[in-house]
């Protein structure tokens, strides 16, 4: 093994998050004793419908703070951090994409990668973006809006834009569930490979039975409470 | 990738609320800016028209009356004044300058002003500008024809009042012939908007008013000889005839001095004694030798019970005064068409929040602050309300530019236009606080949207 490998990139440690209820006792949606990810790793969550694994992703990006508990990203416990250092943080070492892929309807693509690079480090500048989304096959569509834009082409642009500031940790909430079977493998194969070369770790969340296939490592949110 | 950008790219995403919102704000603002350069324009251009009109005397009545009809030829004459008291203020030592003026007819609605030649040799409108001819000459003048005109004019009154009383009426003795030439010169807007030109005639209507049951005076045509350079004063808009042939005119009959003039009271009393020197004018404009006389000649004449001065520059700051608090209230309307503007943006900002809510939970998502979500929302109520007024203020002064054509027509002088006051400045920022403040209430409402809820499928 090599010392990328070696290395732990997310650390969570007895985590419990739990939201208010209508009947007044809360919640809880989260309760996780141990879960490490090496770098360069790549794991499938899967979990049933509303075991909380998108919760767990937003625990993992610093949107959510945890009740108790550890969150700690490339050594850094998100815990500790005030909100503002999270979103910088968040910027600068994790990748975030997304289901519905969450791409700003007024932007083009090149635009709306460059965001991503906006508040991240803002390493390589427009190049990086350009080189990004001609990794992803989008050279072509550099200028065109997500309406001018197929599904799995804006699946594409979000992946790039996950990827632009080069962060160890890469967040994957369902990327294939509003893609058809088609689109979906080869978003799925262009994320794993993309994730690989850049050594970026990679988490994906989901409840489909082929894209758990597709991985090598699949943990059951069920059996890590 | 800035947050101008992003804010630019939100205003034009969301193109049709930013116009509607954007043009509210330059409705109000282009209001304002109207309002200020037409109040600072007027009141400059009155102001400055009463430079040269350094005390008017006329007939008791309303001095702010006595002078707008002097000065600006605008509204009717109090009354008359013996030329008796013209001739003991032009050779009192205190008056550099008397020039006399009679008004009564109208030529399309442009005033006819009796006076003489004192008013294009010696007269400065304003300090350093004398009316100045762009073709032909000055009329002819002279004493000894004014004053056979007065008495020509008394004895027409006599006549007229022996045949009121149903008296036999003697046919009077033609006083010795003077010449009587009817020669008028004309303003450089009465020139352009009648086409009048050297050498041509015209029939004057009686009245300072054009009305259509006016007696025309069609048996005494005037020539025009001279037409006056543009002056951007009310001399523009005016007919200057000698003041003699202003009384050989049938119906020009003199009046007890002091008394309203025919056209607004027919029954007003007028003078039966014999005067050996009966003549009358509208008013006289004074040029003083010095300031520190001023007054004390001022407390003289309105001592008189037949006559009273005017300081132009005090009355219409007097003017000013009472109009200001018009000026204030449309001000205010204005202000108030701002802040319906700003409110309008808060809303259409509101409106759009729950697309917005997305598109900021990205944001956040991607590591913006929620400082940055507050600061793209405030900065985009303050572009839109800069990118207002700066267009409100264009079209103000445009606006103004536009509505010159007609003031020059109404009043004979414009404003202008494209002057920038320092007040505009103040409007600027004004919008931008008023941007700031309508985009605080989404700002804050964008500050705290709920980045984890808004990030998850719509579908």
């Amino acid at each position: 093994m090599s010392d990328i490998d070696n290395k732990t990139i997310l650390e969570l440690r007895n985590l419990r998050k739990s939201y208010p209820s209508a009947e007044g006792a809360p919640l809880e949606v989260i309760r996780l004793r141990q879960f490490e990810l090496g770098a360069g790793e790549q794991t499938a969550l899967v979990g049933q419908s509303g075991s909380g694994k998108s919760t767990l992703l937003n625990l993992i990006a610093g949107i959510l703070l945890p009740d108790e508990g550890e969150i700690l990203v490339n050594g850094t416990d998100l815990t500790e951090l005030s909100e503002v250092a999270r979103d910088r943080f968040r910027a600068a070492n994790i990748g975030y994409v997304f289901q519905s892929f969450n791409l700003l309807q007024g932007f083009t693509a090149l635009e709306n990668v460059l965001l991503g690079q906006m508040f991240g480090s803002g390493n390589g500048g427009a190049d990086r973006a350009v080189e990004l989304l001609n990794k992803v096959g989008l050279g072509h569509r550099l200028h065109h809006k997500p309406r001018a834009l197929s599904v799995g082409e804006q699946q594409r642009v979000a992946i790039a834009r996950a990827l632009v500031n080069a962060p160890p940790l890469v967040l994957a909430d369902e990327p294939t569930g509003s893609l058809d079977s088609k689109n979906g493998a080869a978003v799925l194969e262009l994320l794993q490979r993309i994730c690989a070369d850049g050594k970026h770790t990679l988490l994906l969340v989901t409840h489909d039975p082929q894209v758990m296939g597709s991985f090598k490592k699949v943990v059951r949110l069920e059996e890590l409470q | 990738m800035n947050l101008v950008k992003i804010v630019t790219k939100n205003m034009r995403q969301r193109a049709l609320a930013t116009w509607l919102t954007g043009a509210s704000v330059m409705l109000g603002v282009a209001l304002v800016v109207a309002i200020l350069l037409i109040k600072q324009g007027v009141q400059q251009r009155f102001e400055q028209g009463t430079l040269g009109y350094e005390m008017v005397v006329g007939a008791k009545g309303s001095p702010l009356q006595l002078v707008l009809n002097t000065v600006y030829n605008l509204d009717i004459s109090p009354g008359n004044i013996s030329w008796k008291l013209f001739e003991q203020l032009r050779d009192d030592k205190r008056v550099k300058l008397a020039v006399p003026f009679s008004v009564g007819d109208n030529y399309k609605g442009f005033r006819i002003v009796g006076t003489t030649d004192a008013f294009f040799k010696d007269f400065e409108f304003e300090p350093g500008r004398k009316p100045e001819l762009a073709a032909g000459r000055v009329f002819n003048f002279s004493e000894g024809a004014l004053r056979s005109a007065f008495r020509e004019a008394e004895e027409r009154a006599r006549e007229r009042e022996a045949r009121e009383r149903g008296e036999e009426v003697k046919p009077a003795p033609v006083p010795e012939h003077v010449e009587h030439p009817f020669e008028a010169v004309v303003g450089s807007r009465v020139a352009q908007e009648t086409g009048l030109t050297v050498g041509q005639k015209f029939i004057a209507a009686h009245g300072v008013q054009p009305s259509a049951e006016a007696k025309e005076h069609t048996e005494n045509p005037w020539t025009v000889v001279g037409v006056l350079q543009p002056t951007h004063t009310a001399v523009d808009r005016a007919i200057y005839i000698n003041l003699d042939s202003f009384y050989h005119i049938e119906g020009h009959e003199l009046r007890a001095p002091g008394a309203q003039a025919k056209e607004e009271k027919p029954a007003a009393e007028e003078e039966k004694d014999t005067d050996p020197d009966p003549g009358q004018v509208s008013s006289i404009v004074l040029k003083l030798r010095s300031p520190i006389t001023a007054f004390g000649l001022y407390r003289e004449i309105n001592d008189r019970e037949d006559a009273q001065a005017a300081f132009p520059a005090a009355e219409i700051r007097k003017l000013f005064d009472i109009v200001g608090n018009i000026d204030r209230l449309l001000l205010a309307q204005a202000v108030l068409i701002l802040v319906v503007a700003g409110v309008a943006i808060a809303v259409s900002i509101y409106n759009s929040m729950s697309e917005r809510r997305r598109e900021i939970a990205i944001l956040r998502a991607l590591g913006a602050r929620r400082g940055t979500i507050f600061s793209i929302v405030l900065l985009e109520a303050v572009t839109i309300c800069l990118f207002g007024a700066v267009a409100g203020l264009a079209v103000g002064h445009l606006a103004v530019a536009l509505a010159n054509g007609a003031l020059y027509r109404a009043s004979g002088f414009v404003i202008p236009a494209f002057h920038i006051q320092p007040l505009e400045w103040y409007v600027l920022g004004v919008a931008v606080i008023l941007g700031a403040v309508s985009g605080l209430g989404p700002a804050v409402g964008a500050y705290r949207t709920d980045v984890a809820k808004n990030l998850a499928p719509t579908s």
